[in-house]
């Protein structure tokens, strides 16, 4: 368990393993609610150090480590655009919990995290899925297009939708 | 339509890519087959959750961040580190008597004692902080320069460096240490040549550390070493 190295983490490798897998899709999530990636270096650096501090708080049993993590970010990006708020010299571009697409917060952790998950699935699988849902192609289309038989395209596809629902429960997103 | 027929179909059902005649006849299965409908019942709200990833590509980690990261976990633990333990003896003597140590660790060097460094000192002028330069050696061929002055709240180390292996991406890590005890002073790059020049600033102050050692990240390998007395 990577937390629970934290603290009696001489050399840091703890959380340099802890870092490399969850900080650029944090730095995703801050960058994209505070739009600027001065800023967001410095919260995502915070996020880490936060969780650092506070590692003896981590239950395993009520939260994954991601959504962990995510829950800090959360909170120090809230804190963030208080400060900024309070400072009217300083133009934050989002405010009360609202991200520049209107999303809220709590959205954008969510598709910061399925986000995350793709990245976990097979280029195959992961192709499959973008084109039918982000470009809207149909089966048909996607044979079409990338000169696959019909069959190959759909059973791809369902077993790319059922290991995305598989990678999500794992990583404590479950889809209701 | 058999079961293993309309599951081959559930991902394209689920994210509405099927042709409108396909479509009917999945629904018209699901309606009459509670297994498959299980199934489909799991994949169907996979669409709306990936709705919010839509145009979402993960950056990478930003490298500085986890360097300044590491840096600062470093010096925090050593700032609890200081705060926790009595302070130890003063290692380095007030500056009116180092010109004895200096001829001492001399002494020691040319008689080959095991001495891997020498505290010298600097050309500084009367009255001005006393600075130290250490001389830091290491398997491999590298080898640094060290000038410690007292800063603000710590240390400044300027530290000259050769003999690395060239460029690429490995980052070196400074220590300032005593047993049991280590606190960081940041990190460097060597440059297409194995040579690095840098400024640092270490919270641990001079008389808290015995030993300036530079590491590998992240394997923690010894690079290089210097005793201060």
């Amino acid at each position: 368990m990577l937390v629970e190295r934290l603290r009696g983490d001489e050399t840091g490798e703890a959380m340099r393993a802890l870092y490399r897998i969850y900080g650029g899709e944090l730095y995703g999530f801050t960058l994209n609610a505070l739009g600027d990636r001065g800023a967001a270096e410095e919260l995502v650096q915070e996020v880490f150090l936060r969780a650092w501090r506070h590692a003896g708080r981590y239950d395993p049993a009520r939260a994954a480590v991601r959504t962990w993590l995510y829950q800090i970010a959360r909170n120090a990006i809230i804190d963030s655009r208080r400060r900024a708020s309070v400072r009217p010299g300083l133009t934050h571009h989002a405010y009360a919990g609202e991200t520049e697409g209107g999303a809220t917060l709590e959205q954008a952790m969510l598709g910061w995290q399925v986000a995350a998950a793709l990245e976990r699935l097979t280029p195959e699988h992961r192709q499959m899925i973008r084109m039918a849902q982000f470009r809207g192609l149909t089966m048909r289309e996607i044979a079409e297009t990338t000169g696959l038989p019909l069959g190959t395209v759909k059973s791809r596809t369902w077993y790319a939708l059922r290991s995305l629902r598989l990678v999500l429960e794992e990583m404590g997103v479950t889809p209701s | 339509m058999s079961c293993a027929h309309v599951r081959e179909q559930l991902g394209a059902y689920a994210l509405d890519a099927l042709e409108p005649a396909e479509r009917e006849a999945v629904a018209a299965h699901l309606a009459t087959c509670p297994a498959c409908a299980a199934e489909h019942a799991r994949l169907a709200p996979l669409p709306a959750l990936l709705a919010h990833a839509e145009g979402l590509e993960i950056p990478a980690a930003p490298p500085a961040v986890e360097e300044r990261l590491l840096d600062r976990i470093a010096r925090e633990r050593g700032a609890g580190r200081r705060m926790r333990r009595p302070r130890r003896r003063r290692l380095l003597p007030a500056w009116a008597g180092a010109r004895a140590l200096a001829a001492g660790a001399l002494a020691g060097a040319v008689l080959g004692a095991g001495v891997t460094a020498l505290v010298l000192r600097d050309d500084a002028p009367a009255g001005s902080p006393a600075s130290y330069s250490l001389v830091l050696n290491g398997d491999g061929g590298a080898s640094a320069r060290a000038r410690l002055s007292p800063g603000r709240g710590g240390t400044e180390l300027h530290l000259w460096v050769k003999g690395l292996p060239p460029g690429g991406d490995v980052v070196y890590e400074v220590r300032c240490e005593r047993p049991g005890w280590s606190a960081s002073a940041g990190t460097f790059r060597a440059d297409a040549r194995g040579r690095a020049y840098v400024v640092l600033t270490t919270a641990a102050r001079l008389g808290e550390y015995e030993r300036v050692r530079v590491v590998r990240r992240p394997d923690a390998a010894d690079v290089l070493s210097g005793e201060l007395n």
